[in-house]
């Protein structure tokens, strides 16, 4: 502890230990972890081997604190929360004009997997739903499929800041049971909507959906949007910061399947889930949350995931709208001090 | 809103052990539900004050620390020990004596963040109002992190210069760590020194409250840790001077 910089890297991360925002957080998962509901996930036989008590809370700051609780160590597959990110990719590749004529960004009414698109443009209904997905997977660049993933999964590096890996028995499976998407693919394709290289784009799509993260990753895609698109903890820009606004509206409006309007009326966060168990949710300015709790809810949201962000919502009164001064301060409850009971 | 009261020194034995058994104890005895945690892995001592054996320790913190336990499990009740009744009791979390169960920590460390973690479950399973956390002298994570979470810091410092600077070290990280609030205790003041100045002194120089200067006493010597002083010797004045510093705990 000879110099001022080494003592002050200990204390802040010893404050960060003691923050009153991660004991928050603790209390937080402690209060969820014993809600039951929900069932994990089983149209495959590798998603059914998660386990239901699996359950892990992320929270990173946009100036790069890093609050964790539970299995924040658990890797799972990343599912339709690439969606969002693997959007923002093709927005790089191909600017936004072109790439909306070829995916709407309109909430639908549909389930994520339905067969619809939209009747007077062809174009899927947002890049969500699995059609716009697909749609917006052909549109990352590459020479070969080998090379499009490796810019997929160098994307993800730059906003989690580490490697990422594929799940191959997922993979493998999702392409087994993928004839609905391919049914999907080449209605698209029958509307020009998507080029010819069909199985490669679809091997694409059944990859990005089995990258395996954890829930300190989830939290690291969305505090690195909440911070203009720069992660906070590497400072490496993840995205274009023109498109940072693209992404996170259309999580905003369709990143919950098709619980997205309650979730932007009653939470106000701009997020997306997956059928891992996975959510990342964005406080823009502010925070990302990344959650991992396997049971997922009817409409196929984590249970308990939302009962994270619900409470962090409210809480801290982060819902984009939110006006009224919140029950706790954030600031305040991150760096601890007088104000704050958390006891 | 339970009280977390950190007692520290830069240098080892100034009587943090001493002091925090006596405080603890006069909080106790005032009706308040009170703990100690004995943070010293290295070296502690506290449990002779409160005449608990090591015989009589199944679990400790260090036990906690490995994921053996709750550390409510690690709680000895000890009100009995130094005459606490009533509404108030006083409840020990020890660290092991045992030299391998030292070494072991010593050489493996543990996660910090589990002694934090551990102090809030203890508050919450025992329902305390007060915690009091004994500490190793110098600087170290613990240290560090029972400076952070503590809602009163206290420094005890003698009138010696390696203490005076080793409390301005002290300082220094107690404020990084953005503390609450300090109290500075002087221990061992020789009775040729003048009380009042000595004070004055002190406080000019930390910027901080001298919260109590206690004489050094034979009285303590011939005790020998065997026992917390202000129970054998309620009316002696270093047990008045111990309930004026208790005071300023439960008012500030
Ligand atoms: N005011 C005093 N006058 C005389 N002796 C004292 C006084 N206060 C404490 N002592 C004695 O000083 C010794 C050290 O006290 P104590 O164990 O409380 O210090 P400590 O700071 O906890 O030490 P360590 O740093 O080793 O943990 C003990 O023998 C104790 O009885
Ligand atoms: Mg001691």
């Amino acid at each position: 502890m000879s110099n001022v910089g080494d003592l002050q890297s200990l204390a802040s991360s010893i404050t960060a230990m003691t923050s009153p925002f991660r004991n928050y957080l603790i209390d937080l998962h402690e209060k969820y972890r014993s809600l039951n509901e929900g069932a994990v996930a089983d149209y495959i036989p590798e998603l059914a081997l998660a386990k239901p008590e699996w359950f892990g809370v992320c929270v990173v700051t946009a100036e790069g604190q890093v609050f964790e609780v539970g299995n924040c160590d658990q890797l799972f597959t990343i599912q339709s929360i690439s969606k969002a990110f693997v959007f923002g990719l093709a927005l790089e590749d191909h600017g936004r004009e072109y790439v909306n004529s070829k995916v709407s960004v309109e909430p639908t009414g549909e389930a994520f997997n339905s067969i619809v698109l939209d009747e007077a443009t062809n174009r899927p209904y947002n890049p969500m739903v699995n059609a716009g997905a697909i749609a917006t997977a052909d549109l990352i660049k590459g020479k070969d499929g080998t090379e499009r993933l490796k810019r997929v999964l160098e994307m993800f590096k730059r906003y989690t800041g580490r490697e990422h890996d594929i799940n191959v028995p997922v993979f493998l499976s999702e392409k087994a049971t993928g004839n609905r998407n391919r049914a999907m693919a080449y209605l698209m394709l029958n509307f020009g909507m998507v080029s010819d290289k069909i199985d490669e784009t679809l091997d694409l799509y059944f990859q990005q959906c089995s990258i395996m993260v954890n829930a300190r990753d989830l939290a690291m895609l969305s505090a690195t949007l909440a911070n203009g698109g720069v992660n906070p903890v590497t400072k490496e820009r993840a995205i274009d910061e023109r498109y940072v606004q693209d992404v996170i509206s259309v999580m905003l409006t369709c990143g919950m399947y098709d619980a997205s309007g309650e979730w932007a009326y009653r939470v106000g966060l701009p997020a997306k889930s997956g059928v891992g168990g996975g959510i990342t949710a964005i406080a823009p300015g502010k925070l990302g949350i990344g959650t991992f709790s396997p049971p997922l809810d009817a409409k196929g949201n984590s249970v308990r995931g939302i009962k994270v962000c619900e409470d962090l919502s409210k809480d801290f009164g982060l819902h984009l709208f939110n006006v009224a001064s919140p029950e706790r301060n954030l600031q305040e409850w991150i760096a601890g001090g007088d104000g704050v009971n958390d006891w | 809103m339970p009280k977390v009261v950190s007692i520290h020194s830069y240098r080892g034995g100034t009587g943090k052990s001493n002091f925090t058994a006596n405080l603890a104890t006069t909080v106790a005895a005032l009706g308040s539900r009170v703990g100690v945690v004995d943070t010293d892995v290295p070296s502690p001592g506290i449990h002779n004050l409160f005449c608990l054996e090591p015989e009589q320790m199944g679990k400790t913190l260090n036990s906690y620390l490995w994921g053996e336990g709750a550390i409510e499990e690690a709680a000895y009740d000890i009100s009995a020990n130094v005459g606490v009744e009533g509404a108030g009791k006083l409840f020990l979390v020890p660290s092991s004596v045992k030299a391998d169960d030292i070494a072991r920590i010593l050489k493996d460390g543990y996660d910090v963040r589990l002694m934090n973690d551990g102090f809030r479950n203890l508050v919450k399973a025992l329902q305390l109002d007060y915690l009091f956390i004994d500490t190793h002298p110098g600087l170290s994570k613990e240290t560090f992190l029972s400076i952070a979470i503590s809602h009163v810091l206290i420094i005890i410092l003698r009138p010696d210069k390696q203490d005076y600077q080793g409390t301005a070290v002290a300082m220094d990280v107690a404020r990084q760590l953005n503390v609450r609030k300090v109290l500075l205790a002087i221990n061992k003041a020789h009775s040729k020194l003048n009380p009042e100045a000595l004070k004055q002194k002190v406080e000019e120089t930390y910027s901080e409250t001298v919260a109590g200067i206690f004489p050094l006493s034979e009285d303590i010597v011939q005790l020998a840790s065997e026992g917390v002083f202000c129970v054998k010797y309620p009316e002696h004045p270093v047990s008045q001077e111990f309930r004026k510093v208790a005071q300023q705990i439960i008012e500030g």
